[in-house]
């Protein structure tokens, strides 16, 4: 169980705002990680450096030991990253079938040719994974938000990943959606992925994941377990100001 | 020397028309993000109304670039409120609803006046001498100062008014604007109305010197697009700049080489500055 | 993002593209009118011009305003190389379809990456800049008037049309199966959300350009062959107004589909033909027509009548 993805002091300025600034931190494999942090603390800019949507201005990316860092988003994806949006970025005229098609086409480096043929009953088997059998045909336009979190997470699995980002994926979900959603998660984590999450629903977020990182303006500012987090003064600041309370971990 | 003053004049001149233009579309672009491609059919229209006005029916020279002027503000209000708001959610739609009616504009241009050429005479019929030396015609004089006129004003109205700053605010935010309680749809209108007398200006202007033609429409355009690239969407110092830069090089190749590479140069431009530079000299980046 | 019309059945449509070419091949066989045949000839090549262009633009949402670009440089390039050169007819065609696909090559790769509007821009730039240089170098390109002389493809009107029908049947499709295809869905992704396509592991500047090299050497082979089919090459081929042409012929037909492209083709180069009595108004309420269903039937015509028929089947089922 070693490292399987790691920056090393990334740095991302947009014009002289330090969107993140010298962030290095690991991930384990097989581990699930947290990210957290208020808004604007540069989460989904790291997650756009690391999936190759930024170059960096400064610092490095490595994939199981080998830089990644400033290549483009699709071969990022080819190595076996996928990440998932924090606003649902479905493609909307397709079907949900066609949509987790399109991820399914990829060629994956160094895994074998793709038969054209098999697609589509992978992609089926994808879409019953997530719990959205039955709406293969549906136009991802007519799919409610709840269904296209999980289609989102359909396509990501599609690419074969061996890392998973997540951008809040439990964004716009109520507590039922997040109940069903949330043990398929654990089970992504079970079957060997390694995910991070970023999330602001901390309660659930908290009870998927070993290890939490935090960021507050750019910079990584706590690193521990869910409890060691949500007792770290920096945290607490970060979120309610100097003064706040402790933050509730459920 | 004579031919080094005409370069400057003329280079003024065409700076100026294509100032004039460039303005009314980077304003309708950054305020309203409509890509008017009709935009030069309305100079032509106005070209084409001065001939009607002032050559056919001998009205009065004001009264013509008056009703010729407020015609096409009207015609370009029409056109906004009829065509390109309904469609006004889609880029696309409002590109291919614009060209289509420039192509229908022209289409009218030959249906009621023809396909020839149209003349119209100068407004004040004579040449004048400049620094001794150079003999140049008054129109073209006329035309250039007119066009400083009315962008010295322009520049007055934006900056001074309180329509003007309504649209400097929906230009930076639309929301925002919006939240202040500015009525957008007031101000899309002003600013429409606004590039539409500055192209019927410029076409009733230069009328007398380059004549009315059914075509007219499709190479300014492109000249225009040269001169919004060149500049940069945003930037109404660098539409001036790039319009001087334009206008310039195209009479200097146009004098030194030939008219035809004169013609040619907007579209290198353009070429050139997408490839490179795809912000323009001064203005905002604009890549997927 | 230009409107999209809905999928068809596929085997319905598959079965009524058969019919349609077998009408095709039988035309000259039934009518004995001249002008006709030529009309349907006409037709046939401008079915490549906008199945070659929808491929590009009406899959992957990139519209071009320069198609002309491709079509004028394979009709000038086999028109030079047969006048001046006498290549045969066959041999100037493959190379028309080369240069203009060289032509998407040097375009396309600084050009697909810029937004909507811009790369509409950028490629009526890159098509009025040949157009200007016709006229640049009049001595070789005949200017205005263009070269006449033109080698035919065959000399019998037969010949001709046949040929035409192997080109648009080829062209076509290859452009219509290319599009039904699993490579037909990455470029509908890329127009749907390019970033989310990237995402999902396509490489968009790679589809994007191929695509649009592709769609410029068919566009190309079948400028030569109106080259080859008038006797006669000029500017026209390489103007704006045959870039806007093929827009509307698409966008009536119903963008994004191939065959509603198609069937525009059809539609108004015979409507256009028809109206030639009416040679005073016809442009003038053609231009006017497509305003109006810019206006009112967004989608396209053939989309929106395909819709409509559903709707009236599905009314009279339940």
């Amino acid at each position: 169980m070693g490292i399987i993805l790691e920056t090393q002091e990334l740095t991302k300025y947009f014009g002289g705002l330090g969107a993140v600034r010298k962030v290095s931190f690991f991930l384990n494999e097989g581990e699930m990680l947290g990210m957290i942090g208020p808004n604007g603390a540069g989460k989904t800019t790291l997650f756009n450096l690391i999936t190759g949507f930024l170059k960096p201005t400064g610092g490095n990316i490595s994939f199981r030991g080998r830089r990644i860092t400033g290549l483009k988003p699709h071969e990022i994806v080819r190595r076996g990253i996928a990440r998932t949006f924090q606003l649902v970025r479905p493609f909307h005229q397709l079907t949900a079938l066609e949509n987790v098609i399109i991820s399914c086409l990829s060629p994956r480096e160094g895994g074998g040719e793709k038969k054209n043929g098999g697609v589509e009953e992978k992609a089926g088997r994808l879409l019953g994974n997530v719990g959205l059998s039955g709406k293969e045909g549906m136009l991802a336009k007519d799919l409610p938000h709840g269904d296209l979190k999980r289609l989102d997470l359909a396509r990501a699995l599609a690419t074969e990943p061996q890392v998973l980002l997540l951008d809040e994926p439990f964004a716009g979900l109520g507590l039922m959606e997040i109940s069903s959603l949330s043990p398929l998660i654990r089970k992504l984590s079970q079957e060997g992925h390694s995910i991070i999450i970023i999330e602001h629903k901390l309660r659930e977020m908290m009870k998927l994941v070993a290890r939490v990182i935090t960021l507050n303006f750019g910079e990584k500012i706590a690193d521990g377990t869910p409890e060691e987090i949500s007792r770290d003064e920096k945290v607490i600041q970060a979120y309610l100001g100097k003064g706040g309370m402790t933050l509730a971990t459920g | 020397m004579n031919i080094f003053l005409e370069i400057i004049v003329y280079g003024a001149v065409q700076s100026s028309i294509y100032a004039l233009l460039a303005m009314g579309f980077c304003l309708i672009f950054g305020v309203a993000n409509i890509v008017n491609l009709a935009h030069t059919a309305l100079y032509m229209i106005g070209a084409y109304l001065i001939y009607t006005f002032f050559s056919v029916l001998q009205l009065n020279l004001a009264m013509a670039i008056l009703l010729s002027v407020v015609s096409v503000a009207l015609l370009a209000t029409g056109m906004y409120r009829f065509c390109i708001r309904p469609v006004m959610v889609s880029e696309w739609s409002v590109l291919m609803i614009t060209i289509s009616l420039a192509m229908f504009f022209q289409q009218l241009m030959i249906f009621v006046y023809g396909p020839a050429d149209r003349n119209v005479e100068g407004f004040i019929g004579k040449k004048l001498t400049l620094f001794g030396a150079v003999d140049i015609d008054a129109q073209r004089l006329l035309t250039l100062g007119v066009s400083l006129v009315l962008l010295v004003l322009l520049w007055l109205f934006i900056y001074r008014t309180r329509m003007g700053k309504a649209i400097l605010a929906v230009a930076q935010d639309r929301e925002a604007a919006l939240f202040m309680g500015i009525n957008s749809e007031r101000v899309y209108l002003t600013v429409i109305a606004i590039s539409a007398v500055l192209a019927a200006v410029a076409g009733a202007f230069i009328a007398p010197t380059i004549g009315a033609r059914p075509e007219m429409w499709a190479p300014t355009l492109g000249k225009i697009f040269a001169v919004v690239v060149l500049g940069g969407i945003g930037s109404l110092e660098g539409t001036i700049l790039a319009a001087l830069l334009i206008g310039y090089l195209e009479v200097v190749i146009s004098f030194s080489i030939s008219s035809y590479f004169g013609e040619i140069v907007s579209v290198v431009v353009i070429l050139l500055m997408l490839s490179f530079r795809p912000s323009g000299l001064l203005g905002k980046r604009i890549e997927a | 993002m230009p409107e999209q019309g809905n999928r068809s059945i596929f085997s319905g449509e598959r079965v009524g593209l058969l019919i349609a070419l077998a009408v095709l091949s039988a035309v000259p066989l039934f009518i004995e009118n001249r002008a006709i045949v030529e009309i349907i000839i006409l037709a046939n090549i401008y079915a490549v011009y906008v199945a070659s262009w929808d491929i590009l633009c009406g899959y992957t949402g990139q519209v071009s305003f320069g198609h002309a670009l491709f079509v004028g440089g394979g009709a000038y390039t086999a028109a030079l190389l047969n006048f001046y050169f006498k290549f045969p007819p066959w041999m100037t065609i493959f190379f028309g379809g080369g240069v203009a696909a060289l032509f998407g090559l040097i375009i396309g790769t600084p050009c697909l990456r810029l937004r909507g509007p811009y790369f509409a821009l950028a490629t009526f730039a890159a098509a009025a800049f040949p157009y200007g240089l016709t006229d640049v170098f009049w001595e070789v390109t005949g200017g205005l008037d263009g070269l006449y002389g033109i080698a035919p493809i065959w000399p019998t009107l037969m010949g001709k049309y046949y040929f035409s029908v192997l080109l648009t049947a080829v062209c076509c499709g290859l452009v219509y199966l290319g599009g039904r295809s699993k490579k037909g869905l990455i470029l509908k992704s890329i127009r749907e959300d390019e970033v989310a396509a990237m995402a999902s592991g396509v490489n968009t500047t790679a589809y994007k350009l191929t695509t649009f090299v592709i769609s410029g050497f068919l566009a190309g082979v079948a400028g030569a062959f109106y080259s080859h089919n008038q006797l006669h090459v000029g500017p026209e081929t390489l103007s704006i107004n045959l870039s806007i042409l093929v827009i509307i012929m698409s966008v009536v037909g119903g963008i994004g589909t191939i065959t509603g492209p198609i069937a525009g083709a059809y539609l108004l180069t015979i409507f256009n033909e028809m109206m030639r009595e009416w040679e005073e108004v016809r442009l003038l309420i053609y231009t006017a027509a497509v305003v109006l269903i810019l206006l009112f039937v967004p989608k396209g015509v053939l989309p929106t009548l395909s819709d409509g028929i559903k709707q009236w089947i599905k009314r009279k089922g339940g």
